[in-house]
């Protein structure tokens, strides 16, 4: 993988676009999770369009495909969008999110195509990620596996077992991103329950870390540019410093701005904010 | 010469053994429990064998992971951890995404009989048996057990195996066809207990105390829930009153599953359910199994005098 100047920018294109791909499509579903999956956007972008991930959209179960798990289910809206946008499905689909005759909704279901599980209860994912990076070691397979993670999930106790046994069998096919944007549902992360030093802990569990911002694409590919070719046993664990709202400054980085999609007054307040990003104001 | 019987667990370790050494896609996940096939597995098959630790949750995510690239998953611990502790990643991964995977558990009902009620189980039945998808199995004898690894292993959709403890006395013959769900051990015109597991064979020593006072009362070891109605409404047409026995609380179990089925298929058979009254919550008691089943009444001599009062009525 090259990082040009070229990419990047095609990339804030699409971070642009997408992002009001998710928000419209929440606001018309009357719900969704807007601000966790702004937050992690970026991430999935870089991922599907960086030319990170294998994947073939017009054979979904294409054996070796790597594997893309969203544990953090909630973030769906930008799963969706960006799985229509490189073309597992029809963009149609998404006006339909959450409604009458739609063929998703709030969650991740497995059903959809690219979507490979079907999640919503925390710190389910990460764990059948593994399982699948352990299947790819066992069968002598060369695909990755990547899981988002939210920094909330990560008080799931199942995330540490999880996270112990993965370092213990070597998976270093296996990549686990955390979109760290310090906010849980009702206050700080900090606030709640402190989860920092968090790059210690990782690496406690036998992992290797790398600390990035998560809205930055040279610095998310940097992160995984030589993905394949790692030298280390270790699994890889990517901090992702991200702002849950990202983009969207009327409701980022708010307690209790949580799976709510923004209407009358506060959907064209959002809708102007993107704007303004979008034309660097 | 007889012959020495095999505990059930072994009698299905071996069998998944015997399909490990064939078949490289066969997992087996434990969380810290052994068996001397299990032993096996891990020198012969290292690479088939993973022991997560006391991590139940972590054993069943992980295991649906495997699971979902087509690995033959075996999922193995004690079994109130292995179905209550992670019975939300049960219900996701097995209910909600029908992921074939079967998950083994050892010491149902009073399996761990003087270590109190956190390793009784005695609520299995009701949980796992609401799942969508989930077809669990009661262990009544060795031969049954064997078969049961069988039926596991070709299955694709999710299973629950119940195993004792305690080695239970042979009562199946090798070649029985363990596949439609349930077996009749004793006809009756009049009146059956249904059962499974270490209860069935319980229900035989009842039935044969009860026949000794001309009572002839039918037994059905009903080993795999969902029920097969087709089998069990054929064999108890026209009797008149059955019994159910079980080591589970009483709501949800196997009275309450037979009960369902009688009333959706609106047959008027009076039922009489002996298990666990909830008014007696957890047991304390130690100094072994018949203890404890009188704890709850369930000792024989209490049960043989509430079915003989029950016929009469």
């Amino acid at each position: 993988m090259i990082i040009t100047e070229k990419l990047i920018a095609k990339l804030e294109k699409k971070s642009d676009e997408l992002r009001k791909v998710i928000l419209e499509t929440c606001i018309k579903a009357k719900t969704g999770h807007v601000t966790s999956s702004v937050s992690c956007i970026d991430i999935l972008i870089a991922l599907f369009h960086g030319g990170i991930m294998n994947f073939d959209s017009e054979n979904p179960q294409w054996k070796g495909r790597d594997r893309f798990i969203l544990s953090k289910a909630q973030a769906s809206p930008a799963l969706y969008t960006v799985l229509a946008d490189v073309g597992y499905f029809d963009k149609k689909e998404l006006e339909k999110f959450a409604q009458k005759d739609g063929k998703f909704g709030v969650h991740l279901q497995m059903s959809v195509p690219g979507a490979e599980i079907t999640a919503g209860s925390l710190g389910h994912g990460f764990g059948i990620a593994t399982g699948l990076a352990l299947s790819a070691k066992l069968n002598r397979e060369l695909n990755m596996t990547f899981a988002l993670l939210g920094d909330g999930e990560c008080y799931e106790g199942v995330i540490w077992e999880t996270a112990m046994f993965a370092s213990h069998h070597n998976l270093n096919n296996l990549v686990a991103i955390i979109d760290r944007n310090f906010l849980c549902v009702t206050d700080f992360t900090e606030n709640l329950i402190a989860e920092e030093p968090m790059k210690d802990k990782w690496e406690s569990f036998g992992w290797r870390v790398l600390r990035i911002d998560g809205h930055s694409f040279k610095e998310i590919l940097e992160s995984m540019k030589d993905i394949r070719s790692r030298k280390s046993n270790k699994p890889l664990v990517i901090i992702a410093d991200t702002v849950k709202g990202s983009g969207i400054d009327s409701i980022c980085y708010q307690p209790l701005w949580h799976a709510i999609a923004p209407q009358g007054q506060e959907a064209e307040k959002a809708r102007n904010c993107l704007e303004r990003r979008r034309n660097n104001d | 010469m007889t012959n020495k019987i095999i505990p059930q667990r072994d009698a299905f370790w071996d069998k998944i053994l015997e399909k490990a050494r064939a078949d490289k896609n066969v997992i087996v996940i434990s969380a810290d429990m052994g068996a001397p096939s299990l032993d096996v597995i891990r020198k012969e098959l290292p690479s088939q064998f993973i022991n997560v630790g006391i991590a139940e949750q972590n054993a069943i995510i992980i295991g649906a992971g495997l699971a979902l690239t087509g690995k033959k998953v075996f999922v193995y611990a004690i079994a109130p951890f292995i179905t209550i502790r992670c019975l939300e990643q049960i219900r996701v991964e097995c209910g909600i995404m029908n992921i074939p995977m079967t998950i083994v558990g050892v010491g149902v009902g009073f399996g761990y009989e003087d270590s109190g009620p956190t390793h009784h189980l005695l609520e299995d039945i009701a949980m796992m048996r609401c799942l969508p998808n989930m077809t669990i199995h009661t262990m009544t004898d060795s031969n049954m057990s064997s078969s049961f690894g069988e039926i596991a292993y070709e299955s694709n959709s999710p299973n629950y195996i119940r195993v004792y403890r305690q080695t239970l006395p042979d009562i199946y013959d090798k070649n029985h066809d363990f596949r439609k769900g349930l077996s009749v051990l004793k006809k009756s015109k009049d009146y059956y207990i249904v059962s499974c597991g270490s209860m069935t064979h319980t229900a035989i020593e009842v039935s044969e105390k009860l026949a000794k006072n001309k009572i002839n009362i039918g037994v059905i070891d009903a080993y795999t829930i969902p029920i097969n109605q087709k089998l069990f409404l054929d064999t108890i047409k026209g009797v008149k009153k059955i019994i159910t026995m079980e080591e589970n609380f009483l709501p949800g179990g196997l009275g309450s599953t037979i009960c369902e089925i009688l009333s959706d298929n609106e047959i008027s058979i009076p039922v009489k359910r002996l298990g666990l009254p909830l008014e007696k919550a957890y047991c304390y008691e130690y100094g072994g199994r018949d203890i404890i089943r009188a704890f709850y009444g369930l000792d024989n001599n209490n049960m043989e005098r509430k079915i003989k009062e029950f016929i009469k009525k």
